[in-house]
């Protein structure tokens, strides 16, 4: 409890003020403070609008290489949608491939739903590999 | 919005570079022939493939309207190659 609203209860308490009164100045108090801002809070407020990926490798030469991609996410959300309409024969076909392959996965599971929410979720990815001799970092922003 | 600019800039070893701003309406417009008979082409395909042609010119609309804001760049120390979607 702080200090002014300690006041304003006392003076309420001593009849100084009615209870209306009292109730307005909390009420006044509380506008005039400002919201306290934490992290998360600010950046759930900026939802990400690009996906940046930043590669920087020393280990050829003297110059150092860099790629630096930025990728609107409604980008991805574009391509996502767009991968729905493979059609079901060609996804069969995918994922026989990929069970030949080794890797057990089943692309008819995969829902462009869930690839929404995947992308909505981005926001929160911090991928930072640092090496001796290369550098990667994908993030949104 | 569609793009309206994109902006490829092209730097050799020697240090010189190239800047290309290519204007995108103009150059829709200069291969509308050519576009047109892609998306006769695109549509043959859907029929074959018994794609939806609604939604993949939806999907192909989405994906150019999400372009500009776009930017690529690659550096090996000598060349370097830059694209921007503006």
């Amino acid at each position: 409890m702080n200090e002014q609203r300690r006041q304003v209860l006392e003076m309420l308490a001593e009849s100084k003020i009615t209870a209306d009164e009292a109730e307005r100045l909390i009420y006044a108090l509380e506008a005039d403070q400002p919201e306290p801002s934490t992290g998360v809070a600010d950046r759930s407020k900026s939802r990400p609008k690009y996906l940046r990926v930043v590669v920087i490798d020393n280990s050829a030469g003297e110059e150092p290489s860099r790629v630096n991609v930025r990728i609107p996410l409604q980008l991805l959300r574009a391509g996502v949608r767009l991968a729905s309409l493979i059609p079901p024969q060609a996804v069969t076909k995918i994922n026989e491939k990929l069970d030949e392959s080794g890797v057990p996965f089943d692309l008819t599971e995969l829902k462009p739903q869930q690839l929404e929410e995947l992308i909505d979720q981005l926001g929160d990815l911090t991928v930072d590999v640092d090496e001796p001799d290369s550098k990667v970092q994908v993030f949104c922003e | 919005m569609i793009p309206q600019l994109v902006t490829v800039r092209y730097r050799r070893s020697d240090g010189r570079s190239l800047r290309l701003p290519v204007p995108v309406l103009p150059v829709l417009l200069l291969l509308s022939p050519l576009l047109l008979l892609a998306a006769l082409a695109g549509l043959v395909a859907c029929l074959v493939f018994e794609v939806s042609a609604a939604g993949a010119l939806r999907g192909a609309g989405q994906l150019l309207l999400a372009l500009p804001g776009t930017r690529i760049e690659i550096d090996d120390g000598r060349t370097a190659v830059l694209v921007t979607v503006r």
